[in-house]
C-alpha cells in the first residue's frame, strides 16, 4: 500500500488552564490515505475537533506537547508559521460545524469563496470571483452569479454550508477536514450536504476526515472509522466491522443506545450510564472503566494500548484483548 | 478543468426575496442616515465649515478683500454691517469675517487631523490588543489605563508648554489622549468578534495575521470607529477652542475661533459681537458634530435607538 497522505503519530494537545492541564488530545495516531473517507466519532469533549484543529495547527490556546503530524512526509508541527499558511487552505481545507457563524457577515459570499485562490494563487478579484461562481455552481447553489453578490445573511443554513464547502475546494486540496458539517443543519439538508461531500470526494479525489457524533452519518459515508473517548482513540477499523462487531465497550454502548425502528415498542432507551470524564482528572487506568459494564479489576489500574483485536480492528480494552466477546446484558 | 458535479440541484429556499438586489450593511446604514433629517442637516453644516476652511483665502478675496492680519487702527471696533466689514472689526481694526474664515482652517484642520490620528492609533492598538490577547493585551491596555487616568487638561497644558503649538502639534497633543478611549472600544469589539467561527475558518484558509486583522477583522469593528470619530470631532473642536482661549493653543497672530475669544472677552460689554461670532460658530459646529455623530450611531447600530 502507498504511503499515507496524512499520518498522526502519538499526538498530544493540551490546554493549560488555571484549574489544571486539560488533556484534550492524549496520544492520537491515525493514517489517512489519498481519496479515502475516515470517520472520527465520539461525544462532545472527546477531542475530535481539537485533533482536527491540531492538524491545521489552529488549536490555540492549546499546545501540541508531543507527537507529530506528517503530511506527504513533512512534519507539520515543525513548520514555520509561514510554511504552515501554505498548507492551510491549499493542501488541507477545513469545514466547520456552524455555517451560520463560519462566514464573515460583512463580505459578499462570492468574495469569501474566492479568498483561498487570492491568498494562495495570488489571483485578482475578478478572476477569483469567476472561480467562486463556478464553485458555487458545482455545490448546487442556484443562480450563482447573482448569489455570489449576496451576503451570508441572505443564505439559508444549508446554502452557507455549501458555500463553505465551495470555499474549501477552490484550491482543490488533498485533504478536507469536515468538523461536524451537518450538526447545525436539519435532517433533509444534512442528507444533501452529505451527498455533496460524497460527490466531492469521488470527483476531486479529496481525502476526507469526517468528524461527527452521528453514527448514522459515519455508516453512510466512511470506509474506516475511529472512535474517540476522553482524548484517545479507543477503537478503529473498517466501518462495517466496527458497527457489526464492536470491540470496545464504549462503541458497543454507543451502538446499543441508538433507538431502532424495528425494535419492540415501549422499549426504554438504553443510555450509557454516568458522565463523560473530567479531562483534567482522568480516571485511573482505562478512562471508560467507571461507565463500563464489562470492567474487570485490571481496568482501573492499567491503561490499555490500542492493539489488534480480531482480523481488522484495533481496540484499547483489556476485556476484548483477552479474547472475550461483548454480549448485551 | 473540473467537470460539474452530477448533482441534481435541489430547490434551496432563501430568505432574500427574489429579484431584490443585495444590500450591504454599508448601504443600509447610509440609507438610514439619509432618512434622518437632523442628521443630514448637521452633516450639511459640517460640510459647509469644511468648505469654508478649504477655501478661506478665496472667500476672503471675494467677500472681504482683506487679510486676517491687516491692522487698521483708524477703524477699530466697527459694529457689524459697517461698510466693507459685514461682521465688524476687532480692537486692532482687523476684519471679523476674514478672521472667521481663517479660523475655520484651524478648527477643522485640527479637528479632522486629531480625529484621524486618534482613530488610526486607537484602532491599531485596540486590534492588536484584542487579537493577540495575553501579554500584549495586558501591556497595551495598562498603558491606555495610565493615559486615561491622568487628567487630560493637565496633559494638554504640559505638552503645550513643551511643544510650540501649531496646527499639527496641537492636533497631535489632543490625539495623544483621544486614542486611548477608541483603543478600549475597539478592543472590546475585537474580543467578541475574534471568538466567532469565521475567524478560525479564515485562519484555516491560510491567511496571515496581518491580513486576518486588517482585511477580515477591521471591517467588523469599522462601525465603532465611524461612530466614535464623528462624535469625537465635536469634542476636539471644543478642546482646541478652550486651549486657544487659555492661550495654550495657536498663537494669537494666526486667527482661530478660540483665540478670537481670548482677545475679545475684555470688550464684551462694549463690543459684544466680538464674542458672539466666534462663540456662536463654535457652538454651532460642536452641536452639528454631536447631532451628526448621533445620527451616524443610529444609522450604524439600529439596536441602540
Amino acid at each position: 500500500m502507498a504511503a499515507p497522505l496524512l499520518e498522526l503519530h502519538d499526538l498530544k494537545t493540551q490546554f493549560f488552564t488555571p484549574e489544571g492541564v486539560v488533556k484534550a488530545v492524549d496520544g492520537v495516531s491515525l493514517e489517512l490515505h489519498a481519496g479515502e473517507t475516515l470517520g472520527i466519532v465520539g461525544e462532545s469533549g472527546s477531542g475530535k475537533s481539537v485533533t482536527a484543529l491540531s492538524v491545521m495547527r489552529l488549536q490555540r490556546p492549546g499546545k501540541i506537547v508531543s507527537g507529530d503530524v506528517r503530511f506527504k512526509g513533512r512534519d507539520l508541527t515543525k513548520l514555520s508559521e509561514i510554511e504552515m499558511r501554505e498548507i492551510r487552505g491549499q493542501e488541507i481545507a477545513m469545514i466547520f460545524q456552524d455555517p451560520m457563524t463560519s462566514l464573515n457577515p460583512v463580505f459578499r459570499t462570492g468574495w469569501q469563496v474566492g479568498e483561498p485562490v487570492r491568498l494562495h494563487q495570488g489571483w485578482d478579484k475578478a478572476r477569483a470571483m469567476g472561480v467562486a461562481v463556478s464553485m458555487l455552481t458545482k455545490v448546487g447553489i442556484p443562480a450563482p452569479e447573482k448569489r455570489a453578490r449576496d451576503y451570508p445573511h441572505q443564505f439559508s443554513g444549508g446554502m452557507r454550508q455549501r458555500a463553505m464547502i465551495a470555499m474549501g475546494l477552490t484550491t482543490t486540496p488533498k485533504v478536507l477536514i469536515a468538523d461536524e458539517p451537518t450538526t447545525a443543519l436539519d435532517v433533509t439538508i444534512q442528507a444533501q450536504i452529505l451527498d455533496l461531500l460524497r460527490q466531492v470526494n469521488r470527483e476531486f479525489g479529496t481525502a476526507t476526515i469526517l468528524i461527527t457524533h452521528n453514527l448514522g452519518v459515519v455508516a453512510g459515508m466512511c470506509e474506516r472509522v475511529m472512535v474517540m473517548y476522553a482524548g484517545r482513540i479507543v477503537e478503529s477499523g473498517p466501518t462495517v466491522d466496527v458497527f457489526a462487531h464492536p470491540k470496545h465497550p464504549y462503541t458497543w454502548s454507543l451502538l446499543r443506545s441508538i433507538p431502532r425502528l424495528d425494535e419492540e415498542r415501549h422499549e426504554p432507551l438504553k443510555p450509557i450510564e454516568g458522565l463523560p470524564p473530567d479531562l483534567i482528572n482522568l480516571p485511573s487506568g482505562c478512562a471508560f472503566h467507571p461507565r463500563c459494564q464489562f470492567k474487570v479489576e485490571r481496568c482501573s489500574r492499567d491503561v490499555p494500548a490500542l492493539t489488534r483485536v480480531g482480523d481488522t480492528q484495533l481496540a484499547a480494552c483489556w476485556v476484548t484483548q483477552s479474547g472475550q466477546e461483548l454480549k448485551g446484558a | 478543468m473540473i467537470t460539474p458535479l452530477p448533482i441534481d440541484v435541489p430547490v434551496v429556499t432563501s430568505p432574500a426575496a427574489p429579484g431584490q438586489p443585495a444590500r450591504s450593511y454599508w448601504e443600509q446604514a447610509t440609507s438610514r442616515l439619509r432618512r434622518n433629517r437632523i442628521g443630514v442637516a448637521s452633516g450639511v453644516v459640517l460640510l459647509f465649515f469644511v468648505l469654508v476652511a478649504l477655501t478661506s483665502p478665496l472667500l476672503a478675496a471675494i467677500f472681504t478683500h482683506t487679510d486676517p492680519r491687516s491692522i487698521d487702527l483708524l477703524n477699530t471696533f466697527l459694529p457689524p454691517l459697517s461698510p466693507h466689514h459685514i461682521l465688524g472689526t476687532d480692537d486692532l481694526g482687523r476684519d471679523e469675517l476674514t478672521r472667521m474664515f481663517y479660523g475655520a482652517q484651524v478648527s477643522m484642520g485640527i479637528g479632522f487631523l486629531a480625529v484621524g490620528v486618534s482613530l488610526t492609533v486607537g484602532a491599531g492598538v485596540g486590534l492588536a490588543a484584542g487579537y493577540y490577547g495575553g501579554l500584549i493585551d495586558g501591556l497595551l491596555m495598562r498603558f491606555v489605563d495610565i493615559i486615561l487616568a491622568v487628567p487630560a487638561i493637565f496633559l494638554f497644558i504640559l505638552m503645550s508648554i513643551l511643544f510650540k503649538p501649531n496646527t499639527i502639534t496641537l492636533a497631535l497633543i489632543i490625539a495623544s489622549v483621544g486614542w486611548g478611549s477608541i483603543a478600549r472600544l475597539v478592543r472590546g469589539d475585537v474580543l467578541s468578534v475574534r471568538t466567532r467561527d469565521f475567524m478560525v475558518a479564515t485562519n484555516s484558509l491560510g491567511a496571515s495575521d496581518l491580513r486576518l486583522i486588517l482585511r477580515h477583522l477591521l471591517p467588523n469593528v469599522l462601525h465603532v470607529l465611524i461612530v466614535f470619530g464623528s462624535l469625537y470631532l465635536g469634542q476636539v473642536v471644543l478642546i482646541e477652542a478652550a486651549l486657544d482661549f487659555l492661550g495654550l493653543g495657536i498663537s494669537p497672530a494666526t486667527p482661530s475661533w478660540g483665540n478670537m475669544l481670548t482677545n475679545s472677552e475684555t470688550f464684551f460689554f462694549h463690543s459684544s459681537w466680538l464674542v458672539i461670532w466666534p462663540g456662536l460658530t463654535i457652538f454651532i459646529t460642536v452641536l452639528a458634530a454631536n447631532l451628526f455623530g448621533n445620527a451616524i450611531r443610529d444609522a450604524f447600530d439600529p439596536r441602540l435607538r
